[in-house]
């Protein structure tokens, strides 16, 4: 592989903390590797061929900002469907994933439509909530994973393709360790990664962040130096375990 | 009755607090127990003043308060940062009459925007001056527009709006009430493009359009234009223009101010003051030499000798980017050789271990510009990722957790010692290295 093209959609309107170093952390992945990279900003109304990218990023937002990229983002909905199914790495982190889900309500409660990838309904209710969470990728249950929820929505109805078992801390239910929905969270189907963490979740984790290099550039993926991410994700479970 | 009562024990409180330095707070804070609506009851000769916004409220307030005394006017004021709702009823409850009366000539309020609803409960302030609003503590306060809303529910429509006009988010606060802009135009330190990574008005506020900037003074405050909607920079009343910064000078509306902190979050700050105190009667004349005299606040900025070396406090709120951000300026202005220490805690009140605010500092506007840079607290192994991805020299970057082992680390660093932390975590730093 000589070059990875990265969609980064809606980067104006989803960009409130920062999780934008998820995309920091997979281009120092693909410089280790040496693998040429180029990222593409795109917004509401802009015309976007989905095939001319093997990764589209989408970070968390203001839940206005939320409420105006699900207005865009349905026109897209084949466009993005056909892409997942065709094995492109999609990360969606926070509260973009509800645009994935079948629909959410806003604060006012207004309906907005998701494009249905996932069963799973959402509920935005302005309350703040906050978690630490420990967990275990389904692609390597023995790994012991770190994120940080920090939310204002809910997600209901997620009961399949988890991406995490939540050992401690938040799941897709608030509630730790009652029930099933707080005993899982996120999504991976094919290779579309979903989470409520941040961290960023691929600079706290860097064997998630592996993963998803391995599932981006397939054999063209060399292992790299992360001694550095290794310990302070260490030194972190630690204090959580 | 209870109004009465509410005024003796809060200023007993007040009093018997005051030499063990425990008078900010609590005796407001009781007060309002007794009394709940007693910040309504106060009766005010002269006038109120709010002043709020994520960003350098307590030094524009400190110097509000600052001109007006210079000025031979009488004045309550919150001085210590005590923003809150107990730290306002302390201040009022301290300057009152046993009869509710305060007799000053104006009230200065620094007023935590989240706590400006319940505040301004049961009272209004004549005049609300608000510095600017950014993504901060984004775990306590939730994101800007959450902010907004709460100072909607805050500001009642007779409160005259004082306002930044460099700032597309506070610029457009309650947009019925009457208001001034203060502004400065584009300066030899403005940028084409933003050199921070917080940027929180990269889509207008009004419509959701991609804004476009004419220049950056820093993060997202600057020259705006919404390519949507047409949503410009305000016409400002109060212009900052002619700044020199090798000397500190500039002026406001054509007359002379001098400042010894030079940039241009500082500058803007000034400008704000300046356009307060005009707009509370005083001459403008009179406010740009008073300010001219302001010293910051030592518990922001303060310089120390260490071992023969200087060692510079930098006052820098964790989750708070545009905090470090401006702590970087200071650094970056800095002639010399220099050496950078930042604390990374677990957040502040609750304690999670998350550090993704790191990416929000654009800590690459050291790359090259510093000795080493030092990191320790429980997190301080993130910090050093953060460098890492942010292209640092492994050789550059010293990581000591424990803070009492610091000492030997820096002792092998150069230059200045710059500390970038929370006031209580520099302290503590300066007393190890000291030693």
């Amino acid at each position: 592989m000589n070059k990875v093209t990265i969609l980064w959609l809606y980067d104006d309107l989803l960009d409130l903390y920062g999780d934008w170093a998820n995309l920091l952390a997979v281009t120092k992945g693909l410089d280790a590797m040496e693998i040429q990279w180029e990222i593409d900003h795109k917004s509401l109304d802009d015309e976007i061929d989905f095939s001319a990218y093997q990764m589209v990023y989408l970070g968390p937002g203001k839940a206005r900002n939320l409420a105006r990229a699900a207005q865009d983002f349905i026109h897209r909905k084949e466009a993005v469907l056909a892409a997942v199914e065709q094995d492109t790495v999609f990360l969606v982190i926070g509260n973009s994933r509800l645009l994935f889900g079948k629909s959410f309500t806003d604060a006012q409660g207004e309906a907005l439509p998701g494009i249905g990838l996932f069963d799973y309904t959402g509920q935005e209710t302005g309350n703040v909530f906050i978690s630490d969470v420990l967990a275990h990728p389904a692609f390597a249950p023995d790994i012991a994973s770190y994120g940080f929820v920090n939310r204002t929505a809910h997600i209901h109805g997620n009961e399949r393709d988890y991406l995490f078992t939540v050992q401690k801390g938040a799941g897709d239910s608030e509630s730790d360790g009652g029930g099933e929905e707080s005993l899982h969270e996120g999504n991976l189907y094919r290779n579309f990664f979903g989470s409520w963490q941040l961290g960023p979740l691929l600079v706290k984790n860097p064997e998630i962040l592996k993963e998803l290099l391995r599932r981006l550039v397939g054999e063209a993926f060399l292992d790299w130096n992360t001694t550095a991410e290794e310990l302070a994700l260490k030194l972190t479970l630690n204090e959580i375990q | 009755m209870k109004m009465k009562l509410a005024l003796l024990l809060g200023k007993l409180l007040y009093l018997l607090g005051k030499p063990l330095g425990k008078s900010t707070n609590l005796p407001g804070e009781l007060a309002l127990k007794i009394c709940p609506d007693m910040m309504g009851r106060f009766r005010f000769d002269g006038k109120v003043l709010a002043v709020t916004g994520s960003n350098g409220k307590t030094s524009t307030s400190n110097m509000i308060a600052h001109i007006l005394k210079k000025q031979g006017r009488s004045v309550v004021h919150n001085a210590k940062g005590s923003n809150l709702t107990g730290g306002v009823a302390t201040a009022l409850l301290a300057a009152s009459t046993m009869g509710g009366r305060i007799k000053e000539d104006f009230v200065v309020l620094e007023v935590d925007e989240r706590f400006s609803r319940l505040i301004f409960r049961d009272f209004s302030p004549d005049y609300l001056l608000c510095t600017n609003l950014f993504r901060d503590q984004l775990t306590r306060n939730g994101n800007v527009d959450v902010i907004i809303e709460k100072l909607h529910e805050a500001i009642k429509p007779q409160v005259k709006l004082i306002l930044n006009g460099n700032d597309p988010i506070s610029g457009d606060l309650a947009p019925e009430n009457e208001r001034v802009y203060y502004g400065l135009s584009k300066t030899a330190q403005s940028s084409e493009r933003c050199l921070n990574i917080t940027h929180d008005a990269k889509v207008c506020p009004r419509c959701l359009g991609r804004m476009a900037y004419q220049y950056y003074h820093y993060n997202h405050i600057g020259g705006f234009a919404c390519s949507k909607c047409g949503y410009t920079n305000p016409q400002w009343t109060y212009t900052a223009a002619d700044v020199d910064f090798a000397s500190g000078d500039f002026t406001v509306n054509g007359c002379p101010v001098h400042t010894d902190y030079k940039d241009l979050f500082n500058i803007l700050n000034t400008t704000a003051a300046i356009a307060a105190c005009t707009e509370l009667g005083l001459p403008l004349k009179d406010c740009c030499e008073a300010a001219s005299t302001f010293v910051v606040l030592k518990q922001r900025y303060d310089e120390f000798s260490v071992d023969g070396r200087r060692a510079i406090m930098i006052l820098s709120k964790n989750q708070n980017p545009v905090s470090f951000d401006q702590s970087i300026t200071h650094v970056l202005e800095r002639e010399g050789e220099k050496t950078v220490v930042v604390f990374v805690g677990n957040i502040n009140h609750t304690g999670h271990r998350d550090t993704t605010w790191l990416y929000d500092i654009a800590f690459e506007r050291l790359l090259g510009k510093v000795d080493a840079i030092v990191g320790t607290g429980p997190r301080a192994y993130d910090l050093a990722v953060r460098l890492k991805l942010a292209g640092f020299p492994t050789e550059q970057v010293r990581i000591e957790r424990d803070l009492s082992h610091l000492k030997p680390v820096i002792d092998k660093t150069r230059g200045d010692i710059c500390i970038l932390t929370e006031l209580y975590d520099a302290k503590s730093i300066l007393g190890v290295i000291s030693k």
